[in-house]
């Protein structure tokens, strides 16, 4: 008996060692939530954070789906996930801030370091065909070429799904043109059949303005051409993304800070993952070169993950200590 | 090879390019073909929408008490229908549930178009139900998500796909049910109009159809539920009304937003549902007064 219960101390001993040093590499034995956000950069750039941290350095992670808003929101209020690895600040703004300012949630630092493109697009054989349509100013005269299958008369220009943050900036940006009595603002309901929407529109090249953004597949498949609005005013666009503020006015979309936003927690507790991810900015040709790379071989997330950490080695190990590369490196 | 995950004995590649290519092709040669084919189904919703919209909301609330009442001759579900009509209206849902009510209605009405001369077909004929019964499963099973993305490739973004997803989910059991209904009437009652010298055209027209009349209402009650069951999917590719309400609920976490729009879809729900029930039960008891059976 007596032998027994030595045999658990040890037992427990030992277990409690080694998940001791687990805890001293990661620095915390918390499980670290990474959000998958639903679209292809983000959801690739957190396998690729999952796997440098479960690897590299032995914390306990876990993947789970996100989307800007919900994801969010729960990490101001609940601290979880820890980290969200492609943040679109400019979409959340106001809670976000806050959060800052309140300690809630930290930015560990940029996700894309020469910044996103945010925009109204026309397809560029649509451009070359029109020279005069340039700037967003010219799109009632040629409402026309954009026709609404639902509303012939009408024109028709696809904005955001709801619940996306650019969905009230580009309602804005509609009433500050005076679209209304030219076009319809239709919403497609999901990213889905935005995307769907678009890729139609090109294979059969017809003429189609729509909201899109960028590093995106889409975005380095199709060539496009982007309708200038005024140069970006904050002092606008803080009215624009304010559902109650009513003096709407042009400017064009800020350049959107993406960031990889972590829970304050995460700081704390482990700061060596905190400084990790200070330090895995992705730049525009980076970004589209592996989107590219999954949409050509079909691949998910995941696997345009490895693929990456595979293939830019010069990339990542960048990011990381020597040791903590070369037992990512192993694990490949 | 038999330890842990499946062996991978292929490369699925060539064949998931093969697929995509394929539908970037039809879209490219053939979605001209597809559009103009859809365009009666277009005109169609567009109109009952239209029409639903011009309609003062007083009138509706009336023809649709009115509907019930002629359903039950009871006051109770006239009543029902008009208060459930009302909180829609106070909840500033009106134009959404008109559009909803208008998707339902085009997809219901199309679904009855084709889903009940198949369901006949199928009655009468063994091979076409050992056909047409899998591809029911298959329309039935298949998660809509998987379809709607080629559909609004095909199709054009707008109300046209939307309706078609929902055809495709809420027709199954109209078929089935008419093939039921038909292939569960009374074979002694068959008989006795074989014995009276009746077609077999008089027969399935003034016998088989009739009787199994209550079968096939019923199917229609599960098409129209089915319908609206679809909606809120259905605005994921850019049809308006509740469901869409009930989208931008849940994107900007506005929860009353989504509570409220969802009570509008219960409370179409309730009211085809019960007037469909309604009528059925009627056609029934008239059928067993008829029949002279009880």
């Amino acid at each position: 008996m007596q032998r027994l219960k030595l045999a658990i101390a040890t037992a427990i001993f030992a277990l409690g060692a080694t998940g001791g040093a687990v805890a001293a590499e990661c620095g915390t034995d918390r499980k670290i939530d990474i959000a998958e956000m639903n679209w292809p950069s983000a959801a690739a750039l957190a396998h690729i954070h999952a796997k440098i941290l479960e690897e590299g350095y032995g914390c306990e992670v876990e993947l789970v789906a996100g989307d800007s808003v919900p994801t969010s929101a729960s990490m101001l209020s609940k601290g979880r996930p820890a980290i969200a690895p492609e943040l679109w600040i400019g979409t959340v703004q106001d809670q976000w801030k806050k959060g800052l300012e309140e300690g809630a949630v930290k930015d560990a630092g940029l996700a894309i370091s020469d910044g996103a493109v945010e925009g109204w697009w026309i397809p560029t054989y649509v451009a070359e065909q029109n020279p005069d349509l340039k700037r967003v100013e010219d799109l009632p005269a040629h409402a026309e070429l954009f026709k609404d299958p639902d509303e012939p008369d009408q024109g028709r220009f696809y904005s955001c799904p709801p619940g996306w943050g650019c969905e009230i900036a580009n309602a804005a940006l509609f009433e500050a043109y005076e679209l209304e009595d030219s076009f319809n603002l239709f919403s497609p309901g999901s990213g889905g059949n935005l995307d769907a929407s678009i890729v139609r529109a090109f294979e059969r090249e017809e003429p189609i303005v729509f909201y899109y953004w960028g590093p995106t597949a889409i975005m380095g498949k199709y060539d496009m051409v982007q309708l200038e609005m005024p140069e970006h005013d904050p002092e606008v666009w803080a009215c624009n993304v304010d559902a109650a503020c009513e003096a709407k006015g042009k400017s064009a979309f800020p350049t959107p800070p993406v960031t990889v936003g972590t829970a304050a927690w995460l700081s704390e507790e482990a700061p060596v993952v905190f400084d990790y991810l200070s330090n895995v900015a992705l730049n525009n040709v980076q970004i589209s070169k592996m989107l590219n790379w999954g949409a050509e071989n079909k691949a998910g997330a995941e696997e345009t993950a490895e693929n990456f950490l595979k293939t830019e080695e010069d990339v990542w190990t960048q990011w990381v200590p020597a040791d903590v590369a070369e037992k990512v490196k192993a694990a490949l | 090879m038999f330890e842990g995950e499946f062996p991978e004995f292929i490369d699925t590649r060539p064949l998931r390019y093969w697929l995509d290519d394929g539908l970037n092709w039809v879209v490219r040669e053939w979605s001209y073909g597809f559009e103009s084919a859809a365009y009666p189904l277009r005109v169609m919703l567009n109109t009952i929408e239209d029409v639903l919209l011009a309609t003062p909301w007083w009138l509706i609330i009336l023809a649709l008490s009115w509907l019930a009442y002629g359903a039950t001759r009871t006051p109770l579900l006239p009543i029902l229908v008009a208060v459930g009509l009302f909180f829609a209206g106070l909840m500033e849902l009106w134009e959404d549930s008109m559009k909803t009510m208008a998707l339902m209605i085009s997809a219901t009405v199309t679904a009855i178009l084709f889903s009940i001369p198949l369901g006949i077909v199928m009655a009468r004929s063994q091979i076409v139900l050992r056909v047409v019964t899998p591809i029911l499963d298959l329309m039935q099973t298949m998660p809509s998500f998987v379809y709607l993305i080629p559909v609004v490739m095909i199709f054009g973004p707008g109300n046209v796909p939307a309706l078609i997803a929902t055809i495709v989910y809420a027709a199954p059991p109209l078929v089935r049910l008419t093939n039921l209904g038909i292939r569960h009437v009374d074979s002694g009652v068959l008989e006795a109009s074989q014995a009276f010298g009746a077609s077999p055209r008089q027969r399935l027209l003034g016998v088989q159809i009739p009787l199994a009349l209550p079968t096939i209402l019923a199917g229609i009650n599960q098409t129209t539920m089915m319908a609206l069951s679809m909606v809120v999917i259905a605005s994921m590719i850019g049809a308006g009304g509740l469901g869409y309400q009930v989208q931008q609920g849940i994107g900007r976490l506005e929860v009353s937003r989504g509570v409220f729009a969802g009570l509008g879809i219960v409370v179409l729900a309730i009211i085809f549902d019960r007037i469909t029930q309604a009528y059925g039960k009627q056609l029934q008891e008239q059928i067993g007064l008829a029949g002279g059976r009880s």
